[in-house]
C-alpha cells in the first residue's frame, strides 16, 4: 500500500515540481537581471546568466535619500488599513452574525453590493470629496479609502455564523454581557480569519498603486510603490531594465517577510480552510 | 522633574529655527530621480542624461539664487493623473513639465496659464525659440508653455552594414528620395548583408507608425486635421504611405514582431540598418560607437527621415514648461521668471541629452553643432511640425491609429479598411469632446 502511495505521488510530485519551476523561474529572472547594469542589459538580456554581477542598481536605490521615508510610509499606511479593517470587520461581522436590528438583511445586501462596484466607479467622487476635507497628502486619506472592506465584512460575517451560537447562550448563563461574550468568547475563536484577512488586506494595500498616486501628490507622502515608479527614468524598459527590476525585486522584500512569517495563515486562507 | 523641564526646554530652543525668508517655487516633473547620483552636484556640465542634467541645473539654481529655494516634486512617467487630481484639488503646482501634445488638453479646458507675460517678465521673446518649439506650445494663438526641447523620430543607422550594403558616399549613408528608390536600396541591402535594412518596434509601441504616417503626410501637406474634431484618413496619400509601410514587412525589408526592448537590442547588435526611433536614443547609441569591439564602433550616424514625398518634414513634440492655473504672489511671479530665464540661458545642456533644443540662439550655435551629430539632426528644429494646436486626445488617437496601422500592415485588413475604421473611430472619439 505505501509502496503504490509512493509509486503514485511520484508523478503528483513531478507536476508540483514543474508548477513551481514555472512560477518561479519569471521571480528568478527579474533577480538575475537586478544584478546586472543597465547597459550590458541594453546590449542583450541574456548577460544575466553570467558575471559579471553587480549591486549597483540596489546601491542606485538605496542611494535615493527618501526610498526609507517612502518605506514608512508603506508600512504606516498598510498597518494603518489593516488594523483598521480588522477592527471594522470584525464588529461589523458580529453584528450581521449575531445580532437582531432593523433592516439587517438590507443593510447586509447593501455591503454586499459593495463587493460589485469597482474602485474605478467612485474614485472621482471620493477624490473631490477628501480635497474638500483637505485630507489629500496625509496618512488618513491613504487609510481611510481602505477602511471601506464589504469582503472583510462578509468573511466575518460568514465566520461568525460557522460559531455555535451555543457558546453565547452559555456565556449569557454565565451573567457575561454582550461585549463580553464579543471580545472575551467569540474575539478569540475568529484568529485564523482575521490573520487571513489581515494578510489579504496588508497585501492589497502595499501593492497599492493607483490611489496613493493621485492622492499623494508630494514625494514625502508617497508610499513605496509610488515612489519607487517617480525614480524610473522615461525609458526605463529599455535602457534602465536593471534599475527597473531591482526596484522590483526591492519592493517585494517586506512582502516576502509577511509571507514567511504568516505562512500557515496564507495557506490556509488561500485553500479556504479559513472559513470553516 | 527637573530634567524633564531641561529637556521641554531643550527642544523649544531647538524648534525656534529661523524663519525661511525665501520664496518657494513647487516645480513637478518627470524624467526620474537620480538624487543618489546627483542630489548635491551642480556640476551641469559633467552631469548626464535627463535626470542628471535637470538635477543638477535646479541644484545650481538654488545655489547662485539664495533668495529663491526650488522644491522638486518628481512624479511617475508622465505625471499627468497627479497633475489632474492636483487640479482637481485645486493644489497644483507653481510649474510642472509637459509635452506639447499634451498641452492641448489643458489649454483648451483653461486648466493653464498663457505664459508671454512670464517670458516678458524673464527677458525672453517668443521668437528666442524655434519654430518647432513655437508651434508646440502655441494653442488657438497663445503660447501656453516655454518650449524646453523638440523631439521626433529620426533614422538611427548602422553605417558599417551600410558600407557593406554599398550604400555609403564620402562617409556618409546614402538615403532614399522616394518611395521606389526606398523598396530598392532596402533590397540591395538585405542582399548585400543578409540583414534586414529595417528594425522597427512595432510590438506595443503604436508611435512608432503613427510618427511615421504624420511625418510622410506633413511632407505632402496634407490636411490631417480639417477641423478640432474631424480626422482625414481616408486619402489617397494616407493610403500610398500604409502600402509603402506593408511593401516593407511583406518582403521582410524590416525586422518582425519585435518590441523596443528588442529592436534596441537588435540595432546595438548589428542586425539591421536603420532604426527609426526618437532623439532620446543619440547617447545611448553614442556611447556604443565610442566602444571598441561592439558592432556600432565607430559606425553609427544619425538623420532626419528622408524626403520620400514632397518636402522635408518631421512630426515632432517636444517638452515644455507649464504653469497650471492657480493664485501666485508677485514675488512667486519674479522667482518664477528668474527660474525660466535661468533654464533658457542653459538650454545647451539640456541639449546634450539628444533633444533638439528649444532656443534658436543653442540650435544656431558652435558648441551645439560640436556635440556629437547634432549638426546633423538640427534641421529638425525648423521642419519639426506638431499636430494643429486645436486637436485633443493626442495620445488615444494615437492608440487607435497604432492599432489599425498593425493591422493593415501585419495584413489583418486591407489598407483601405483599415485606414477607414481609423478615420471612424477617431471622429467618434473627437466628437465626444465639447
Amino acid at each position: 500500500m505505501s509502496a503504490s502511495r509512493n509509486r503514485m505521488s511520484r508523478p503528483a510530485l513531478a507536476l508540483v515540481l514543474i508548477g513551481a519551476g514555472i512560477m518561479l523561474a519569471p521571480l528568478l529572472w527579474t533577480l538575475l537581471l537586478s544584478l546586472k547594469s543597465n547597459s550590458a542589459l541594453m546590449r542583450s538580456s541574456s548577460t544575466a546568466f553570467h558575471g559579471p554581477w553587480t549591486l549597483e542598481n540596489y546601491a542606485a536605490i538605496l542611494g535615493n535619500s527618501q526610498v526609507l521615508h517612502w518605506l514608512l510610509n508603506s508600512i504606516i499606511v498598510s498597518l494603518g488599513t489593516t488594523g483598521g479593517v480588522l477592527i471594522l470587520c470584525s464588529l461589523a461581522g458580529y453584528g450581521f452574525a449575531r445580532l437582531d436590528f432593523p433592516f439587517k438583511r438590507a443593510l447586509f445586501l447593501l455591503v454586499l453590493l459593495g463587493l460589485a462596484i469597482p474602485e474605478q466607479a467612485v474614485i472621482l467622487p471620493r477624490h473631490r470629496l477628501f480635497a474638500e476635507l483637505g485630507l489629500h497628502n496625509s496618512y488618513p486619506g491613504l487609510i481611510l479609502p481602505g477602511l471601506v472592506a464589504p469582503f472583510g465584512v462578509f468573511f466575518m460575517t460568514q465566520y461568525f455564523r460557522s460559531i455555535p451560537v451555543e457558546l453565547d447562550e452559555a456565556a449569557m448563563l454565565d451573567g457575561a454581557s454582550r461585549w463580553t461574550i464579543f471580545w472575551k468568547v467569540l474575539l478569540p475563536l475568529t484568529i485564523p480569519a482575521q490573520s487571513a484577512l489581515a494578510v489579504f488586506t496588508f497585501l492589497g494595500s502595499w501593492n497599492d498603486y493607483w490611489w496613493p498616486l493621485i492622492s499623494a501628490t508630494r514625494s514625502d507622502r508617497f508610499t513605496l510603490t509610488v515612489g519607487l515608479a517617480s525614480s524610473q527614468m522615461n525609458y526605463a524598459q529599455t535602457s534602465g531594465l536593471g534599475y527597473l527590476m531591482a526596484q522590483a525585486v526591492f519592493a517585494s522584500v517586506p512582502i516576502l517577510i509577511v509571507y514567511l512569517v504568516f505562512q500557515k495563515q496564507i495557506v490556509r486562507a488561500m485553500s479556504g480552510a479559513a472559513v470553516r | 522633574m527637573k530634567r524633564l523641564l531641561a529637556l521641554a526646554l531643550t527642544l523649544l530652543v531647538l524648534s525656534c529655527a529661523p524663519a525661511d525668508k525665501r520664496t518657494h517655487i513647487n516645480l513637478q516633473r518627470f524624467f526620474g530621480e537620480c538624487g543618489a547620483l546627483y542630489g548635491h552636484s551642480i556640476d551641469v556640465a559633467h552631469a548626464e542624461g535627463e535626470c542628471g542634467i535637470m538635477t543638477t541645473l535646479i541644484n545650481r539654481f538654488n545655489a547662485e539664487n539664495p533668495d529663491v529655494h526650488v522644491d522638486v516634486n518628481v512624479v511617475a512617467w508622465p505625471g499627468y493623473a497627479q497633475l489632474s487630481a492636483q487640479i482637481a484639488a485645486r493644489d497644483p503646482p507653481d510649474l510642472v513639465t509637459m509635452h506639447q501634445g499634451v498641452l492641448t488638453d489643458y489649454a483648451a479646458r483653461g486648466l493653464v496659464e498663457p505664459v508671454e507675460p512670464m517670458l516678458r517678465q524673464a527677458g525672453l521673446k517668443p521668437d528666442d525659440f524655434t519654430d518647432a518649439g513655437r508651434r508646440g506650445v502655441t494653442k488657438n494663438g497663445a503660447m501656453y508653455g516655454v518650449p524646453w526641447d523638440t523631439i521626433g523620430g529620426l533614422f538611427h543607422i548602422n553605417t558599417a552594414l551600410f558600407a557593406k550594403a554599398g550604400l555609403l558616399r564620402a562617409g556618409k549613408p546614402v538615403l532614399p528620395t522616394s518611395p521606389r528608390e526606398l523598396l530598392a536600396q532596402a533590397r540591395q541591402f538585405k542582399e548585400r548583408t543578409g540583414t534586414p535594412y529595417f528594425i522597427q518596434s512595432e510590438v506595443n509601441d503604436p508611435a512608432t507608425q503613427v510618427r511615421n504616417l504624420y511625418t510622410y503626410l506633413l511632407a505632402q501637406d496634407a490636411v490631417i486635421f480639417p477641423d478640432a474634431h474631424h480626422i482625414r484618413l481616408t486619402t489617397h496619400q494616407a493610403k500610398e504611405i500604409v502600402t509603402l509601410f506593408k511593401t516593407i514587412n511583406d518582403q521582410h525589408l524590416s525586422t518582425l514582431n519585435q518590441d523596443t526592448p528588442a529592436a534596441i537590442n537588435s540595432f546595438l547588435n548589428g542586425q539591421g540598418g536603420i532604426y527609426p526611433t526618437g532623439t532620446w536614443m543619440i547617447g545611448s547609441f553614442q556611447a556604443e560607437s565610442e566602444t571598441p569591439g561592439r558592432p556600432l564602433y565607430r559606425s553609427y550616424a544619425v538623420f532626419p527621415y528622408p524626403r520620400l514625398w514632397g518636402h522635408p518634414a518631421a512630426f515632432v513634440d517636444g517638452h515644455s514648461w507649464v504653469m497650471p492655473k492657480r493664485k501666485r504672489s508677485p514675488a512667486t511671479r519674479a522667482a518664477i521668471a528668474r527660474f525660466l530665464a535661468f533654464m533658457a540661458a542653459h538650454n545647451f545642456d539640456w541639449s546634450r541629452t539628444g533633444h533638439v533644443s528649444a532656443m534658436k540662439a543653442v540650435v544656431a550655435s558652435a558648441a551645439f553643432k560640436q556635440l556629437p551629430h547634432r549638426a546633423d539632426i538640427a534641421p529638425l528644429a525648423e521642419i519639426g511640425r506638431p499636430l494643429p494646436g486645436t486637436i485633443r486626445r493626442q495620445g488615444a488617437i494615437e492608440g487607435i491609429l497604432g492599432e489599425e496601422l498593425a493591422a493593415a500592415i501585419s495584413g489583418q485588413k486591407p489598407v483601405a479598411q483599415a485606414l477607414a475604421d481609423a478615420e471612424r473611430r477617431t471622429n467618434t472619439l473627437l466628437a465626444q469632446l465639447d
